[in-house]
């Protein structure tokens, strides 16, 4: 059987790993939208062609807002409208107010609505339906209808600090030129333009079951404003039909009601329009959108044609009725509000809108106004083009010869993309400016102008559509080497497992003659690749995907069956096995397969996670409900009980050895800190900013730092290394019968007593680290997943020959996921504890409070992953020996191939095979709410087994060298003695 | 008892076949069971749980769904005396052990099955709290009805037959009587296991509740497994058979 190096193997996995990475990041780079973006504002640049190199530090940005309001309107040349009512209704679908297919909507809803329809009947209001981009949820589409941009996926989830938009906007655009602006309604406003409103009453979209009173609480302060003239922008975002149709879906009986009432609102602003503009309050445009649409169940956040159906409605751009009103279809794009208002209210387009100017909201307009309109709405998309397409820059395009004298001509436009936008950009500036010539001359026909108007919305329709094309087609190339360097690392990875546990197996059997099947199949061992295939099969479900916790917690609690009943089957002691001595061994691993069963059970009812059963009640509301004061009592016990267990731990090695004692100590010493702080600094878990308690977390985390690198590096250099016919008397269980001449030459006993100690450093202070960290309620899960990592390493100390290595290692990691998810995890975003990634932060730092977020959240796979330092220690791999044979490398190997390697491939087997599902799902529904969320967190464990791993051979493999060099020194200088 | 929740009669057919087990040791005073015998024994018990959802259905117009409760305390009255009677016919060791001890360790039996059968369940995710412990009591009572029952009937408490049968040490389960309670008692907790799958998803179906999807999982995989059972004993039979000749 031909055996791979040390060496070979290492270099093997790390070539696994980086072929890992590489797939990894180009695939995530391909698939998840990077958005365009330009930085800073448009200012007065966006009234002059686009040129190159234009260098434009006029001080325009310093200008009062009155004159550059002024400024404004003498560029563009289009007298704006005064005023905008933006009135928001969540959730509203375009059907229920313009029908779909050129039908009307049905009688009971055009009852529903009776003024608004009115009015779209006599021409006064212009609806559209305005199909928004996924992820339809409110935040990311109202940040699409104000800056124009289609905001990418990583741009939503990533926000997790600031969620204001400091990208160029409308908002920002009238905060600028002076405008006083008003808002009531949902404060997803507020948290997006913190500070640019006058006036303002957030109501939370948090009471989901209240449909009333969210909406009363925005409609008091209605005829109040309405009757003031202080503000320009007075924004009323209605969430009550968004609550309607998540509790009753499309069809609910209260969907009439609120249409109605939204419709009676309607009514009062227009006719209040109306009498204003009879005063004299300058012209007022009331515009009606909605931020998404939704499913029949009343659902929303996914792609299909119901959630993606909102509604603007534009009404007072003109005031004569006219005749013909149709239910046509005019479909637009939901970016297009942005660069519609903007040029009917006379300020800068936003930088990277990917919009298009609505055609027929510039009827009242001149029709040169409406043509300056258009060409402004080209020059800007021009300019975002211009960012994005390298050919499209100055040198080498025919864009910037501008005009010859051949007159307008209309030439056909193909080629490669830069000459077909030139193209169609030149043949609209051509005509228009043509047209302009003729204008002065009045001489230009009706003809004329439509075929200008064409030729502008050729351009930039064929613009936008390639923009925001761009922000969502995914690059195949890359797509496909991703996942196909993932599939190969997968594969690497896996070989390698393979090639070792058979090693390993070959081996055992020449050392020990068993036929007790030990290289068979068992049931268990089935079972734990059974465990990759479901959860693999359960990744293509949305449900699954959101109910993962379920899966996690009822697979290992399962294999904790199953290996009870391997345990059962060695029961009786019988006279053929001779091997396994006594039935402690066995008494043992039934306790601590018990242990395991009951603390699992414990946690999986600590948190009701998930998406759909979280209103079932669970032990961390109930303790919540008890009060603080139980919960801080709970606790503390927790606390107590945590570091008494680290002492005891500990204890098993004998407690007279000097650097066991100084261990306990540092435990000490950083338990009585945490402890303190949970006593005095927690009770207030919302205002933690006291510099005092920052002070104090800041110096748990030095000492914490210190003690576990400290313990890293001095333990295998104080180790008492021993030379004797017998090996050193270390504690009972660990039944090393290495034979002696091994012994004697390589520190095995040394190595086990020091990594023993390490790795139990480093699970008490993660445990503890975690304590200061994590929620209150969450401190006795910290503690159960202690006491299962203490099991699992009891369990394995005995199992010996009959439990194989790497069932035991993928059984550790299962552990760990079912752990993260008994810590109140989820598959969606919103679990993340955000506010414990501040704790102990003087002042705010991405890069730090990153750090913390990860630190909490991956709590519980990162213990698991540490622990492995211990199992090494405690797994009796002395079977595996053979005196000849052994080096340094086979030693290493024997303890470190499988520990490492296994996390690695069983991650690199889900990660590879996420991938291939996330890219199977890309049309589906759900695919920016449940999959990609998913997508990250399981990157985010990607990151996690890394560091675990590499921690893990890092401590082993220095460890290691340590006490082999000074077990070298010392044989020689006893030699040299005798 | 749920450790066996996966041992699957597949997986244990794919592998390796073990060193022929001497067969004096396997059955010394186990009778013999013909295929005629056989035949009755699945048959009534796979008619007494039909009888007894047909009877819950028609005559007391409860189901699962709407009365999971009572209808599985329904089920277990009626399988109860069947299963208890029929297995205790075919007990082990017939000099030592009379018919009524049989149905006596039977009766006993089916209540210790239950509690170890509801402590896996609930180690495995089950519910806990008031509203469900009747459910999960009758549930369990059920279960016992299906695994541990005919087991005590026939072996009692013999630990190597039990072994043997549900751990599978040192040899597999082999003969008729060993087919006849092995795979119908793996049947129903496997059936079980794979029952519980769609209780997290968001369906918002009836059946999703605690035992019922279980429930049905569990009769779904006793039935099959009767039938698997019956096979393998014929099979069994012509292979002796051969072997004899």
């Amino acid at each position: 059987m031909s055996s791979l190096t040390c060496a070979k193997l290492t270099l093997f996995s790390i070539a696994g790993v980086v072929i890992q990475i590489i797939g990894l990041s180009l695939f995530v780079y391909g698939f998840f939208p990077v958005k365009p973006a330009l930085s800073g504002i448009s200012g007065t640049e966006s009234f002059r062609v686009p040129r190159c190199n234009s260098v434009h530090n006029e001080s325009e940005g310093d200008l009062p807002p009155d004159q550059l309001k002024a400024l404004y309107e003498e560029l563009s040349g289009i007298h704006p409208f005064d005023r905008l009512i933006l009135m928001v209704i969540d959730g509203l679908p375009a059907e229920f107010v313009l029908g779909k297919d050129h039908q009307p909507p049905p009688k009971a809803l055009m009852k529903a609505m009776p003024y608004t329809q009115s009015l779209l009947a006599n021409g006064v209001a212009i609806g559209y339906h305005a199909k928004a981009a996924p992820p339809t949820v409110t935040m990311p589409r109202l940040k699409a209808m104000v800056s124009g941009a289609i905001g990418g996926f990583l741009d939503v989830a990533f926000n997790f600090n600031t969620q204001a938009l400091l990208d160029d906007n409308l908002l920002g655009q009238f905060f600028s030129v002076g405008w006083k602006m008003v808002m009531l309604g949902d404060e997803t406003w507020l948290k997006l333009f913190p500070r640019l409103f006058m006036r303002h009453d957030g109501v939370s979209s948090f009471f989901v079951k209240d449909t009333v009173q969210v909406d009363h609480n925005v409609s008091r302060h209605l005829g109040d404003e309405l009757s003031r003239d202080d503000w320009h922008l007075l924004i009323l975002h209605y969430l009550g039909l968004d609550h309607v149709g998540h509790i009753g879906g499309r069809n609910s009986i209260l969907m009439a009601p609120k249409l109605l009432e939204m419709d009676e609102l309607v009514k009062m602003i227009h006719t209040s329009i109306i009498a204003n503009q009879d005063n004299g309050q300058g012209r007022t445009l009331l515009a009606v959108v909605s931020d998404h649409g939704m499913t029949d169940n009343g659902n929303h956040g996914g792609s299909s044609y119901d959630e993606t159906d909102s509604l603007a409605l534009f009404i007072g751009l003109k005031n004569h009725a006219s005749e013909h009103a149709s239910y046509t279809v005019n479909t637009v794009y939901q970016v297009d509000i942005a660069p519609t208002l903007a040029l009917i209210f006379g300020v800068p387009i936003p930088k990277n809108n990917v919009g298009v100017l609505i055609s027929g909201t510039f009827d009242s307009f001149t029709d040169e106004q409406h043509l300056k309109a258009l060409e402004l709405n080209s020059w800007q998309l021009f300019r975002l083009l211009q960012a994005q397409l390298p050919g499209l820059s100055c040198e080498n395009s025919p864009c910037e010869s501008f005009i010859d004298d051949q007159g307008p001509r209309k030439s056909k436009c193909n080629g490669n993309l830069e000459n077909m936008i030139c193209c169609l950009y030149l043949n609209a500036a051509v005509l228009h400016s043509s047209w302009k010539s003729k204008n002065v001359s009045r001489s230009y026909s009706r003809a004329d102008y439509s075929s200008i108007v064409a030729a502008y919305y050729e351009f930039l329709k064929t613009a936008s559509e390639w923009l925001s094309r761009r922000v969502t087609d995914k690059p195949v190339n890359l797509l496909a080497f991703g996942v196909a360097a993932m599939l190969l690392s997968c594969l690497i990875l896996s070989c390698l497992i393979f090639h070792v546990c058979k090693e390993f197996c070959f081996r055992q059997k020449k050392n020990f003659d068993l036929v007790d099947g030990m290289c068979n199949w068992n049931l268990d061992e089935a079972f734990i690749l059974g465990v990759i295939l479901i959860v693999i099969i359960s990744m293509g479900s949305s449900s699954m995907v959101e109910e993962e916790q379920y899966i996690w917690h009822f697979l290992t609690s399962t294999l904790d069956l199953l290996l009870l009943r391997k345990t059962m089957q060695l029961l009786p002691v019988k006279k053929s096995f001779r091997l396994y001595e006594g039935t402690k061994k066995i008494g043992f691993q039934v306790y601590s397969i018990f242990v395991l069963i009951i603390s699992g059970r414990t946690l999986r009812g600590w948190h009701q996670g998930g998406v759909n059963w979280t209103h079932l009640s669970d032990v961390s509301k109930w303790l919540e409900q008890a009060g603080s004061n139980n919960v801080k009592l709970v606790q503390l016990v927790s606390c107590l009980l945590i570091i008494s267990l680290c002492f005891f731990t500990l204890s098993v090695l004998g407690s007279r050895r000097k650097f066991v004692l100084v261990v306990g100590f540092s435990f000490l010493v950083f338990g009585l800190l945490v402890l303190q702080h949970i006593m005095i600094y927690q009770e207030n878990t919302i205002v933690q900013s006291s510099s005092t308690a920052t002070l104090m977390v800041q110096i748990i985390f030095a000492v914490l730092g210190i003690t576990a690198i400290g313990t890293f590096i001095v333990l295998p250099l104080v180790m008492p290394i021993s030379i004797s016919k017998k090996h050193s008397s270390h504690d009972s269980y660990m039944s090393t019968s290495d034979p002696i001449e091994i012994q004697n030459k390589y520190p095995l006993a040394e190595l086990k007593d020091s990594l023993y100690v390490i790795g139990w450093t480093y699970i008490c202070y993660w445990c503890l680290l975690q304590l200061l960290l994590q929620q209150p309620v969450n401190a006795v899960p910290i503690l159960l997943i202690l006491v299962q990592i203490l099991a699992s390493m009891i369990y394995s100390s005995y199992s010996g020959l009959h439990q194989k290595q790497w069932v035991e290692i993928a059984a550790l990691y299962y552990l760990g996921m079912a752990g993260h998810f008994a810590l109140g995890n989820s598959n969606t975003l919103a679990t993340i504890d955000v506010a414990g990634a501040f704790i102990g932060m003087s002042s705010y730092s991405t890069l730090l409070s990153g750090i913390l977020m990860f630190i909490i959240t991956y709590a519980s796979p990162i213990l698991f992953l540490i622990s492995m330092v211990m199992y090494i220690s405690v797994k009796d791999t002395t079977h595996l020996l053979i005196s000849q044979s052994a080096d340094s490398g086979y030693l290493l190997k024997i303890m470190l191939a499988l520990p490492c390697l296994v996390p690695l491939g069983v991650n690199s087997i889900l990660l590879t095979a996420y991938t291939i599902v996330l890219l199977l799902m890309r049309n589906h529904l759900f695919v920016w709410s449940v999959f990609s969320p998913k997508y990250l967190y399981v990157c985010a464990t990607t990151v996690c087994v890394y560091i675990g791993v590499s921690s893990v051979a890092l401590t082993v493999i220095y460890s290691y060298l340590v006490l082999a060099f000074r077990k070298r020194m010392q044989c020689s200088s006893n030699t040299d003695a005798r | 008892m749920k450790a066996n929740a996966t041992t699957s009669s597949v997986k244990s057919s794919a592998e390796p076949k073990p060193e022929p087990e001497p067969e004096a040791e396997i059955s010394p005073s186990s009778p013999s069971i013909s295929a005629l015998e056989a035949l009755s024994v699945h048959l009534i018990s796979g008619l007494g749980l039909g009888l007894a959802l047909l009877l819950a259905n028609n005559v007391y117009s409860v189901n699962l769904v709407s009365h999971p409760s009572l209808t599985l305390l329904l089920i277990s009255v009626i399988e109860c005396p069947i299963v208890i009677l029929l297995y205790s016919r075919h007990r082990k060791n017939r000099e030592e052990c009379s018919y009524l001890k049989a149905v006596g360790r039977g009766l006993l039996g089916l209540p210790v099955g239950a509690l170890v059968i509801s402590l896996g369940a609930i180690a495995l995710g089950a519910p806990v709290g008031t509203r469900y412990f009747l459910t999960t009591i009758n549930w369990s009572l059920l279960m016992s009805l299906f695994t541990i029952v005919p087991a005590v009937s026939v072996f009692g408490s013999s630990w190597k037959d039990w072994q043997r049968i549900f751990a599978h040490t040192n040899c597999r389960p082999i003969g008729s009587l060993d087919f006849m309670i092995c795979l119908p008692a793996h049947g129903a907790i496997i059936g079980a296991w794979l029952g519980a799958w769609p209780m997290p998803l968001d369906w918002e179906r009836p059946w999703q509740e605690w035992p019922i999807c279980v429930s049905y999982g569990a009769m779904a995989g006793y039935l099959v497994a009767l039938v698997v059972s019956f096979s393998l004993i014929l099979v069994w039979a012509r292979f002796e058979h051969v072997k004899r000749d």
